[in-house]
């Protein structure tokens, strides 16, 4: 079996080599790579046109390192004689790059579970410490660079990791990156814009969920596809593609639908352009044959932060949303229309001003869910929790090459980021997990958990399920001692049935829905506290957890679908995962 | 062992590019829909239905035994919002669509023409007040119409808005096989700041256009913020195909029983109804991609409506969504969101402010059983960053774009029904995603374009990133298309395409085919192209 995929691979490779030698063209500091695998992530743009530069490239650019946001800026610039208008409201250019493949995942009870799936080709170190990918243009830039190749050992076989692995290969550390320039700093990070490295780490790089993606409202956004081939499926010429869930007013063109746009073939790179729409909880996932692809396991994170985090220190949010949002007509609420331009209020407005002023000015560092105004939406910890379910009957037959039945599909995993209970609240210390130092530092909710590991079929273990869902907050530890609040921002991308979340002695307060602010159109916040919410496929919403008034202690976070608190045959696990207040 | 796939894929691709082809020639041009239903008698405001078993048909082939209402032999309805073409046979799914109007009451003779073994069937109406009911015989929900006999429902709505209507006997089994339809209830006193039914640019735009209005009114509700220029109807069914043949064979088995004294003949129905299996999930009792010829497509005589949207840039879009099934589905809207108005035709208010609306913006517009939404979806293109027809600073050609007061180019900003670019938004205008070919540096725009050459392109996709007949000729990223593709978007149209369907998504296949299904693909058209959508 072995020697058989590792021949596949060998072919598909070579394939795509042949290919770039084709149709090699001219590079540039913005379009790199050979043939057709292309990255792409300029520098400037007009709406961008400061580049933002980092003098520490070991340590990726955050948001802070954007101007803060004062309302809007118009200039002018003049092209072929045309003077065109340019309404600039800060933000920067952010790139990331992934791989369209396939993978293998650890499920709970310890079985290996194929996928068709995405994985990280830029943001390698970020990703495996469970932060989001994305990175500003000058981190990007800065391509990977590593003498080794990136992977970590899992838990699936830590012990083979110094030793032999299947396919003759030893420890991943030992892979050697034959790309490596030691005449510039190690960067693991970077995109990797070179061909055979696409190939040799994007393929079976396979994560569930897929790359996290995260990035700010006014962004431009440049998000590269490389498709490198499914190894385990060489019978199939399986396009893959972007689907940006939610995107409001969304072009055709980069909606990912392969029926209504393009979809990248095997062996090329394309690369997606949005400019960042209305902060909020969207998603993303393949939208080839979806209920194979999603079901396999092509389900991302995406979540806009909202212009208000970029507030200067001391400015009310009431104003911010009452006047600066408003000089800028994609963003005001004030007006928009019927067909024959009469005057009426945006029906899908998505930045309803606040109809009470509580007089909340911003703070250096604090970051809210939604441009709410109010500050009532304010949270101290970022918690991506994607739902998932696979079906292992369906996978199984997706890794043969039987057709596959839709109507049977019966899930019998259920997934938090892509593990069940206990894996949920991850694995502690286990070789390859991120120092809790470093995690911390980058805002992990869970410092001392790493990425779970799967060995794939050619014998090296790859990270496959880098986030764990335990949430931890301090009932003190937020601004003047009051408890922190976690924003869940939960999406749905079960593609067989509808899910329910529950939170067990812990309110939730539901402050998002659909990646919009809860608010009606007067401006009142239609928050909702529960106990529970439900979500159906290709649904997202938003929570805050506040650990105000907690008692210490572990609280947990468990579907009421009990049938669901299963792994496979084993009749404990499933959909849950814990809370611990202190 | 490895063509599986592949040949589903390539059978798909000659079925569709062969047989919809044939389609669309045969019904020249492109399907779309409105709401398209059965006003009553004008003097007793009266729907003669009538509930007998028929057949329906699916893509797979499959011709499904099934019951559903129609229209009873010699009854005369009339056909809104168009006549052209439109049929109300002895037996549809779904039902006809019933338009009627906020407090006028309306009668509904219901006559039982299902087979005997089937028993008693009878109506029930959520959300409309029960008037009167007359005739039949008394059941547990309501009075029932017997083998043969009919029952008189006289009722009221007493707001506008959407509403199932379905079987009240049995319903596990006779709205599986198909007893379920819908009621479209018009405002009383539609708000003058509407468009006036006749008078909507949205519905005059493009060459060609004879000034047919295809709404049913000019709002969803007594209310300004619910004004629309265009409006679809969806019902949401699955079907499960073991039920129905159980239910065949039992009707057929009973009719041709010869009773003997060892034997005697069953006299009622024992069809199992769970475990429920569905197989085939329906819009307006089709499967995609039936749902997207045209309504009344004589090739569907007992599934009259389709499920094609369509709509201009800024057109405010009236979606209503009728959960008729067992199941949820979780209705995803790509492109934009849908402003919630409304639950079984009650309006959703801010609580502090009667003038503005309350109801959630939503992605997905769940279809829950038994539940009906109204909703308001547009699509503008604000905020891509660029130009969505492809227009440059360079190109002779280009139209003007002047802001309105929402930074739209409408008629208050100067524009006629006849701008090539009608409602664009204007602060991207001139700003092309791209002016140099692919694969250089400097696009000109924001994003360099992808090799042509290494990407698959759809049915629906016109070859650039453009809206409207203009694109091929102002793209210069992605060559043209290969002759033959786009073909369900010739270029004359050359709209962009959204998929509308269930995201519980193996419901987009049929039979375990994919695709097929819930799936619609929504089309923005471009201001020159008439939407008719009696095609």
């Amino acid at each position: 079996m072995a020697a058989r995929k590792t021949f596949f691979r060998f072919c598909l490779f070579t394939a795509v080599l042949c290919l770039a030698g084709l149709s090699a063209r001219a590079q540039s500091p913005t379009a790199q790579a050979g043939g057709s695998f292309m990255v792409q992530c300029p520098g400037t743009s007009p709406l961008h046109p400061t580049a933002i530069s980092n003098s520490n490239l070991s340590v990726p650019l955050t948001e802070a390192a954007e101007p803060a946001y004062q309302g809007p800026v118009v200039t002018q610039e003049t092209v072929g004689g045309v003077a065109l208008t340019y309404t600039l409201n800060g933000g920067t250019i952010k790139c990331q790059e992934i791989s369209g493949g396939d993978g293998y995942a650890t499920m709970a009870d310890g079985n290996q579970m194929f996928m068709f799936s995405f994985g990280p080709l830029s943001g390698l170190d970020l990703i495996k410490n469970g932060q989001p990918g994305t990175l500003f243009a000058a981190d990007f830039n800065n391509h990977y660079n590593s003498p080794t190749l990136p992977s970590v050992c899992g838990r699936a076989a830590p012990s083979n990791c110094a030793s032999a692995g299947a396919a003759g290969i030893s420890s991943n550390s030992a892979i050697s990156d034959p790309t490596y320039d030691a005449s510039r700093p190690i960067s693991l990070n970077g995109a990797i814009a070179d061909p055979a490295t696409i190939m040799t780490v994007g393929v079976l790089n396979g994560n569930i969920p897929a790359p996290l993606i995260a990035f700010d409202e006014d962004d431009e956004f440049f998000l590269t596809l490389s498709n490198v081939g499914m190894i385990m499926r060489p019978d199939l010429f399986e396009e893959h593609t972007v689907h940006f869930h939610g995107y409001p007013n969304a072009s055709s063109y980069y909606d990912g639908v392969p029926d209504a746009t393009w979809a990248i073939n095997i062996g090329g790179s394309a690369t997606y352009y949005y400019l960042a729409p209305d902060a909020g909880t969207y998603f993303w996932h393949c939208h080839i044959t979806p209920p194979e692809h999603l079901q396999m396991g092509m389900v991302g994170q995406l979540y806009v932060r909202p212009r208000q985090n970029r507030l200067p220190a001391g400015a009310s949010l009431y104003t911010a949303a009452t006047t600066w949002y408003q000089q800028d007509l994609r963003t005001a609420c004030l007006n928009t229309g019927n067909s024959n331009g009469t005057i009426s209020p945006d029906i899908l407005c998505s930045t309803p001003q606040p109809a009470i002023n509580t007089a909340f000015n911003h703070v250096a560092g604090y970051k809210y869910a939604y441009n709410d105004g109010d500050g009532s939406t304010r949270y101290d910890i970022d918690v991506p929790i994607q739902i998932h379910g696979f079906d292992p009957n369906f996978h199984f037959v997706g890794m043969t090459f039987n057709p596959e039945g839709f109507a049977d599909m019966k899930d019998k995993y259920f997934l938090l980021n892509g593990r069940s209970y206990p894996d949920t609240v991850g694995i502690v210390g286990y070789a390859g997990g991120p120092s809790t130092s470093a995690a911390s530092a980058a805002g992990s909710p869970d410092a001392a958990s790493g990425a779970i590991g799967t060995e794939d079929s050619d014998g090296r273990t790859r990270f496959s399920q880098p986030l764990p869902t335990l949430i931890t907050l301090d009932s003190h530890g937020g601004p003047g001692g009051t408890g922190q609040r976690a924003l869940l921002r939960i999406a749905d991308l079960d593609v067989t049935e509808y899910q329910t979340l529950a939170s067990l002695g812990m309110p939730m307060q539901l402050v998002g829905f659909n990646a919009k602010l809860l608010r009606d159109q007067a401006g009142n916040n239609l928050y909702i506290t529960t106990n529970s919410i439900t979500l159906g496929g290709g649904e997202s919403l938003d929570v805050i957890l506040d650990s105000t008034g907690i008692p210490p202690g572990t609280y947990f976070l468990y579907t009421p679908n009990l049938d669901h608190l299963s792994n496979d045959a084993e009749n404990f696990g499933g959909l849950m995962t814990e809370v611990v207040v202190k | 062992m490895n063509h599986f796939k592949a040949t589903r894929l390539r059978v798909w691709l000659v079925w569709a590019g062969v047989g919809m082809i044939a389609v669309a020639l045969l019904w020249a041009g492109a399907a779309q829909a409105a709401v398209p239903g059965i006003t009553g008698t004008s003097t007793a405001n009266t729907f003669n239905l009538v509930a007998t078993q028929g057949y329906i048909t699916q893509p797979d082939g499959a011709a499904i035994y099934s019951w559903g209402y129609g229209c009873a032999a010699g009854s005369s309805p009339s056909f809104v919002p168009y006549s052209t073409g439109a049929f109300c046979p002895g037996m549809q799914i779904p039902g006809p669509t019933l338009i009627v109007t906020e407090n006028v009451p309306f009668t509904v003779t219901l006559t039982n023409n299902l087979p005997a073994a089937v028993g008693n069937t009878s109506l029930v109406f959520p959300g409309l007040q029960i008037v009167s009911v007359t005739g039949g015989v008394p059941g547990i929900l309501t009075q029932e119409a017997t083998p043969g006999g009919s029952v008189t429902y006289t009722l009221l709505a007493t707001t506008p808005g959407t509403h199932g209507y379905m079987s009240g006997t049995q319903a596990d089994l006779q709205v599986e096989m198909g007893l379920y339809g819908a009621v479209v209830v018009k405002p009383a006193t539609p708000p003058s700041t509407c468009v006036s039914l006749g008078s909507d640019v949205a519905q005059h735009l493009g060459i060609g256009n004879p000034g047919i209005d295809f709404r049913l009114a000019p709002s969803a509700y007594d209310h300004a913020a619910t004004c629309y220029d265009r409006e679809y109807l969806t019902q949401w069914m699955e079907l499960d195909p073991r039920i129905h043949k159980e239910a065949e064979t039992q009707v057929h088995a009973i009719a041709t029983c010869a009773a003997s004294t060892s034997s005697p003949c069953p006299t009622g129905l024992d069809v199992k109804t769970e475990p429920y299996h569905p197989a085939y999930f329906l819009i307006n009792g089709r499967s995609m991609p039936d749902n997207m010829d045209a309504s009344y497509a004589p090739n569907y005589p007992n599934q009259p409506y389709n499920a094609n949207p369509h709509m201009h840039p800024g057109d405010l879009v009236l979606v209503r969504i009728i959960g008729q099934g067992h199941w949820q589905h979780p209705f995803h809207e790509h492109g934009n969101h849908v402003r919630i108005l409304a639950r079984d035709g009650n309006l959703i208010l801010s609580q502090t402010d009667a003038a503005k609306l309350g109801g959630r913006m939503e992605f997905n517009t769940d279809t829950t059983p038994g539940q009906a939404e109204d909703g308001i979806f547009y699509w503008s293109g604000k905020g891509l960053g660029w130009d969505i027809y492809g227009h440059t600073p360079g190109n002779a050609g280009s139209p003007p774009c002047v802001a309105d007061a929402n930074g739209y180019y409408t008629a208050a900003s100067g524009a006629s029904a006849s701008s090539t670019n009608y409602y664009e938004w204007c602060a991207d205008h001139n700003h092309p995603l791209e002016t140099n070919p692919a694969g250089q540096v400097g696009s000109g725009g924001p994003a360099t374009q992808f090799d042509p050459l290494i990407v698959t392109n759809g049915l629906w996709y016109n070859g650039t990133p453009y809206l409207g007949p203009d694109a091929a000729r102002r793209s210069r990223g992605p060559t043209p298309l290969p002759p033959g593709m786009a073909t369900q978007n010739p270029i004359e149209e050359s709209g962009i395409v959204f998929m509308w369907h269930s995201h519980n998504e193996r419901e987009i296949t049929t039979n375990d085919v994919f695709p097929g299904g819930m799936l619609q693909m929504m089309v923005v058209d471009p201001p020159v192209w008439y939407i008719d959508e009696t095609l």
